[in-house]
């Protein structure tokens, strides 16, 4: 708490007078970009100010004997500025007149725009058009824009859950955000469990767990990071990134073998965890690879070229040997959207579009979820799918801000393919078609088999 | 437009409740301001004053503090354009906007201190209370208080900034819900 106490000195220092023009002009600087700081200022020169006026008191009050316990203590002796204003009457009038006195409530933030959204455990109104004040705002589902008084839209994505501080400051508890800062906002500060992050002039967006593992990532302008392990400040131009806590995603447990289920309705549910099942993805570049075995397969596509190596698919191969497949009527495959963690959804379209295609080179059946990279996932080329190997069968989309629970992918294509099956492994590559308008748009991420929660990727037949 | 001060023994009645209600708020805000004590001092006078002129504009039952902080502001920037200290500077204006932001902010918290700094005034130890005297009622700067006291300027300093600290711990805590016996 070093910084703390230096700050505290200048303004102390400041209420005796001590600080040089300079100086002054500095804590000003200061006060004015650290939200910390200049509650810290607003507290001391309350009791300041509060002590100069109302010294004709203090005389009587310190007279008297030191209390130990608390008392109750009649109020402030009346006005000493009767006088003053008595004074007053004899002035002569000017011609100013005054608006109206404005309502006084102390909203810090509206809630001007929610898409999708659910709320959970808010203290706060969640209606559109809101003026909330100081507290907590859970985002279960959709995406919600505040714009704080001080200027400042803050962009939630859910699950997201946020306190509001003051107009200048929030608390992101965990989740994702997007801040788009303007100039009287500049300071604008947003904590983490782990780090603060101060605009110095931005868009940019933060990512938080509850236990810290925060990223920051700045689109326009320029951020400043406090309360990193190394106690100094960082500041993060445009386009760069920082990521504070452990530096890969978990890895998911081994997975326990999952059952293919008799469901009602004459329903089998085959997850990627039974029998000879897989799910994977890989990524251009093979950064981190091999992904096979992380409690999320990610997706994603990017048009820009900064967003190149980002380019994410998955793959995903369920048993079907235990079942007649010539037989099979209906299918679908059900995906648990989960967060990835990496990028905003607001840099993706409103809504984005998915492919699913199904692998019909039988021997590309036997790609290696402990091995599979770029070059190898299988019925694709680095362009994309392969017509020769693979043939689309559905498309699904997910709105910004989520869907809300597992999708449900159905097509007749879907079970024709089924038919077709004659190894007893059925494999699909999956694809998001629709790009981002940032590098830094959204990666879809889907619960695998090794989540250690939600439910893997599982084909239903009937 | 016509802006008589109020002259009925009511209206001057309905001005002193609502300023006497408002005065800590006021000086803290304009205190908070104001970087010169004297200047604050000043202007801070010259608020009142220009209320009172214009009280009779002050619609009975709207908000007092909106007005007031209205009146302040622009009593605030008429006297840094007519200092004219560091022209071109924007620092000032952001500053004013930011702080009395804050001020606004945690307006009702510090009315709930007001109360409870009187309890902590009353714990002071004697030393202290003479101290405190001396720099706010008589209005004494660091240096005169080191010369009364036969202390150093530092350790005057350092001991009013300790007194300020252990005053804003002390009314943290009255406000937090301890136990009360």
């Amino acid at each position: 708490m070093k910084d703390s106490a230096i700050n505290d000195d200048r303004i102390q220092r400041a209420l005796d007078g001590l600080l040089s023009p300079e100086e002054h002009d500095a804590l000003k600087a200061d006060v004015i970009r650290d939200a910390e700081l200049r509650a810290a200022y607003v507290d001391q020169m309350w009791l300041h100010s509060t002590l100069r006026a109302e010294r004709e008191t203090l005389v009587e009050l310190l007279g008297e004997a030191p209390v130990a316990e608390d008392k109750v203590v009649r109020r402030w002796p009346v006005a000493i500025w009767a006088a003053a204003a008595a004074a007053c009457l004899t002035l002569a009038a000017s011609v100013w007149t005054f608006g109206k006195g404005t309502i006084f409530r102390h909203p810090v933030a509206t809630l001007v725009q929610a898409d999708n959204c659910k709320w959970a455990g808010s203290d706060l109104p969640t209606a559109v058009n809101s003026k909330l004040g100081i507290g907590k705002l859970a985002l279960v589902e959709g995406i919600a824009t505040l714009k704080f008084q001080s200027g400042a839209m803050v962009t939630m994505e859910a699950p997201t859950t946020l306190e509001i501080l003051t107009a200048m400051h929030c608390r992101l508890i965990e989740g994702t955000l997007t801040a788009e800062v303007p100039e009287p906002a500049h300071g604008f500060t947003i904590d983490t469990p782990d780090i603060k992050v101060v605009d110095l002039g931005t868009k940019f967006g933060v990512t938080a767990s509850s236990t810290g593992n925060s990223q920051v990532r700045v689109f326009e302008g320029e951020v400043e990071i406090g309360g990193l392990p190394d106690g100094k400040m960082k500041r993060l131009t445009e386009g760069k990134g920082l990521h504070v806590g452990s530096a890969t995603p978990a890895l998911g447990q081994e997975p326990t073998r999952g059952q293919q289920v008799q469901e009602a309705g004459g329903w089998t549910a085959i997850p990627t965890s039974f029998g000879r099942g897989k799910d994977a993805c890989a990524r251009r570049g093979d950064r981190g690879a091999p992904l096979g075995s992380q409690a999320l397969i990610i997706v994603k596509h990017s048009d820009i070229e900064a967003g190149r190596d980002n380019e994410r698919r998955a793959v995903i191969s369920f048993d079907v040997s235990q079942v007649a497949t010539a037989k099979v009527l209906e299918a679908q495959i059900v995906l648990d959207p989960e967060p990835s963690g990496f990028g905003f959804a607001t840099l993706v379209p409103d809504e984005s579009r998915f492919a699913v295609y199904g692998l019909t080179d039988e021997a590309l059946d036997a790609w290696d979820e402990k091995e599979v990279r770029w070059a190898s996932l299988p019925g694709c080329s680095d362009k994309g799918p392969n017509p020769n190997q693979v043939r689309k069968l559905a498309e699904f989309w997910i709105p910004r801000g989520g869907s809300g629970g597992p999708l449900t992918v159905r097509s007749e294509a879907l079970a024709e393919f089924i038919h077709q099956d004659t190894d007893g492994l059925v494999s699909f590559l999956i694809v998001r078609e629709t790009g981002e308008t940032d590098s830094n748009g959204l990666a879809h991420g889907f619960s695998s088999k090794e989540h250690p929660t939600a439910r893997p990727p599982t084909l239903r037949l009937k | 437009m016509d802006s008589m001060p109020p002259d009925s023994a009511e209206n001057t009645e309905a001005y002193l409740r609502l300023l006497t209600q408002h005065d800590r708020w006021l000086a803290t805000y304009v205190y908070s301001l104001v970087s010169r004590p004297a200047d604050a001092d000043d202007i801070l006078q010259e608020v009142k004053v220009t209320m009172w002129k214009h009280f009779a504009s002050f619609e009975a039952g709207s908000n007092f503090r909106a007005w007031a902080r209205k009146i302040a502001t622009n009593q605030i920037l008429n006297y840094r354009r007519s200092e004219q200290r560091r022209p071109g500077s924007t620092l000032d204006d952001e500053f004013i906007e930011i702080v009395a932001a804050e001020i606004d902010r945690c307006a009702d918290t510090l009315d709930r201190k007001a109360d409870a700094l009187k309890i902590c005034l009353r714990k002071l130890p004697e030393a202290h209370r003479k101290i405190v005297v001396w720099r706010y009622y008589e209005d004494c700067g660091v240096e005169e208080i080191a010369a009364k006291s036969e202390r150093t300027v530092e350790a005057v300093y350092r001991l009013l900034s300790r007194i300020r600290q252990v005053l804003n711990d002390c009314v943290s805590r009255q406000l937090s819900p301890a136990p009360v016996s």
